[in-house]
């Protein structure tokens, strides 16, 4: 293994350093189930710095999920402090993270999360869609990022027209086409073949040396071993 | 989100499920249709009934006995003294009875109307071929006859018969003039009679000196009511009537039958479209129907796009627009199967087609109504999924 986490995961609390895309400070998330109250998270601290590429490790229920949803801004947490580029994600509303979300985080999920029935080139356009984007602006910069990722024959396809690793090859292109400051990346060879998953992969640390922030969030140690630092989760708690 | 863009993403998923939206917008299309025709109908057969009254003769009062002619007091005296009466245009007396008409060997029987000069006035009449009667022929209670449009035709007499002789319950008439047709009113042909002096009519048909009916016609439409007040008075005093007795004659105003036939068919109007828009409203619930299933069909879609930064509020958008464009399309197709279907009614009922915008101006803004109404619950829905619920959904 390499990249095996030599400094500590949390960070100093209280020096969260202005220029860390991802900053967690003491960070809980709580889940309540009627009269019992799940801690998915229990004060987590850590920090990523730009350019860096980080696996989060953990077996199934040790909260990698809640840690993705958070640093997704899909989630807020029940306490502590989270920023994403600088920006604490409690003082925002639903529209605010939406608005966060499109700027700076870009998704890649286990399950290709595509829409059905519609082309690589839409797909790909669609974050751009919602940043207000033009048609021709849009066509152009996904088009651009379906040939960095070697789909420039296939832009007119529709998911159900393309193999799982070329699905997974267009939910990276849709990730990076925003140029976000983080792409976050969900099991993302959790649905591949080994020599797709490989592939893919291979992709992420390829983005990750010409400059993109990469966070990914897997089970398996061995996805884990292409990042340079790993964080391991168990019970919602980062062992190392 | 501009609106461009929404309607390229709703017209690209109307696409890709043909069916159901054809068969979504059908209940739209069905009610819109639905309104626009019947309210064209009601509209076709409103003008069509003012027009066949007011064919009778405008601004008409028509004298008749209350009850039977046993105690009918109406004479030719009682219609001298109304012409006497200010604002009043022509007054011209009828009686009528009912009698053969040969023409050569054609024969044919109709009503038979002794009148006065002031007839084609009062009752909105025109000459077609030769002359109308003359106070010389009434004077002179000469055997001349004019023929209805519908009678010449019967008895195969044309332009060039005038001056032909014709017998009328057996008596021998010439033919002085052919009046224009007016149209069917329906109940009874004004086309089909023969006009002669009222004098003749009472000489050799029918005795005695009382009249049928007086029609008067009034100068000025807004003396209407004055003229009936006065000829009311005048003749209660002829008929020597003591003033609480009950008149013996009725003053018959044209204009209110009118007003009354025009009233029943607006009411009528108006129901044929509130049922019509019964249907419409059903076509309403259909797509808030679909809308509803679609939100929880592409669930998994709403997750994906707020993942990738759609807001609460073009999600929102996105399915307000689906749901406006299905009833704005289904309205569209509506009002032009509405309009043929009311175009072939009109075509078939005779009273043509009338086009009113303000129908299809209704019905576009009711279908448009259609869709918000039924499409925000669904709208909003989808817009409140949470993203992450939305993303693992199944």
């Amino acid at each position: 293994m390499t990249g095996v986490a030599s400094d500590p995961a949390g960070e100093p609390a209280g020096d969260p350093a202005a220029d860390a895309i991802i900053s967690l400070d003491h960070v809980r998330r709580v889940y309540d189930m009627g009269h019992v109250e799940v801690p998915a998270l229990d004060d987590v601290s850590l920090r990523v710095d730009p350019g860096e590429f980080v696996a989060i490790v953990g077996p199934s229920g040790s909260g990698k999920t809640t840690m993705m949803n958070i640093i997704g801004c899909l989630d807020r947490p029940t306490g502590g402090v989270y920023r994403l580029a600088g920006t604490p994600v409690a003082d925002l509303d639903d529209d605010g993270l939406a608005r966060l979300r499109s700027r700076t985080i870009g998704f890649v999920f286990q399950s290709y999360n595509l829409l059905p029935r519609t082309s690589a080139l839409d797909n790909v356009a669609t974050p751009l869609l919602y940043q207000g984007v033009s048609r021709s602006d849009r066509t152009a910069r996904a088009t651009a990022a379906l040939e960095r990722l070697g789909l420039g024959d296939r832009i007119h396809h529709e998911p159900t027209e393309l193999s799982g690793g070329q699905q997974q090859r267009v939910a990276v292109a849709r990730a990076l086409v925003t140029e976000p400051a983080l792409i976050l990346a969900d099991e993302p060879t959790g649905n591949l073949d080994s020599h797709s998953g490989a592939d893919v992969m291979a992709v992420l640390r390829e983005l990750n040396a010409s400059g993109s922030t990469i966070v990914l969030i897997t089970h398996d140690p061995e996805v884990a071993s292409s990042a340079a630092r790993q964080i391991h989760l168990r019970d919602g708690r980062v062992v190392s | 989100m501009s609106l461009l863009e929404l309607l390229r993403l709703a017209m690209s998923r109307l696409r890709t499920s043909r069916m159901r939206a054809a068969l979504t917008m059908l209940g739209v299309i069905i009610g819109v249709a639905s309104v626009v025709a019947l309210v064209s109908v009601g509209q076709g057969t409103t003008s069509s009934i003012t027009t066949r009254l007011s064919a009778l003769g405008t601004n008409l009062l028509t004298i008749s006995p209350t009850n039977n002619t046993t105690t009918n007091k109406l004479s030719l005296d009682d219609a001298t003294a109304i012409a006497a009466l200010p604002s009043i245009g022509g007054v011209a007396p009828e009686i009528s009875t009912s009698l053969t008409v040969l023409a050569g060997t054609t024969s044919t029987s109709t009503t038979v109307v002794g009148t006065t000069p002031a007839y084609p006035t009062v009752r909105a009449y025109d000459v077609w071929q030769g002359s109308f009667l003359t106070d010389a022929s009434l004077a002179g209670n000469l055997r001349v006859a004019v023929l209805g449009a519908t009678t010449a035709a019967n008895l195969g007499l044309g332009a060039s018969d005038i001056g032909t002789r014709i017998s009328v319950g057996g008596l021998p008439f010439q033919v002085i003039g052919i009046l224009q047709p007016k149209g069917g009113s329906g109940f009874q042909n004004p086309d089909d009679m023969v006009i002669v002096p009222i004098g003749v009519v009472q000489k050799y048909f029918v005795s005695g000196d009382t009249v049928r009916t007086i029609g008067v016609s009034v100068s000025d439409p807004a003396e209407m009511s004055n003229a009936t007040t006065a000829i009311t008075a005048l003749l209660r005093d002829r008929h020597d009537l003591a003033s609480t007795a009950t008149a013996d004659f009725n003053v018959f105003d044209q204009t209110q039958l009118l007003a009354a036939a025009s009233s029943i068919t607006e009411t009528l109007t108006l129901l044929l479209g509130g049922i019509a828009s019964i249907s419409l409203i059903v076509g309403g619930i259909g797509i808030m129907n679909i809308m509803l299933v679609s939100v929880r069909e592409r669930t998994r879609e709403i997750g994906i796009r707020k993942a990738v930064g759609a807001r609460g509020r073009d999600i929102l958008a996105q399915f307000l627009v689906e749901a406006l464009t299905l009833s704005l399309l289904g309205g569209l197709i509506g009002i032009v199967v509405g309009l043929v279907v009311s175009a072939l009614i009109g075509q078939l009922a005779g009273w043509g087609f009338t086009f009113s915008p303000a129908t299809v101006a209704v019905a576009v803004a009711f279908s448009l109504a259609v869709g918000v109404v039924f499409g925000v619950w669904p709208a909003r829905q989808a817009a409140r999924l949470d993203p992450i619920t939305a993303l693992r959904y199944e």
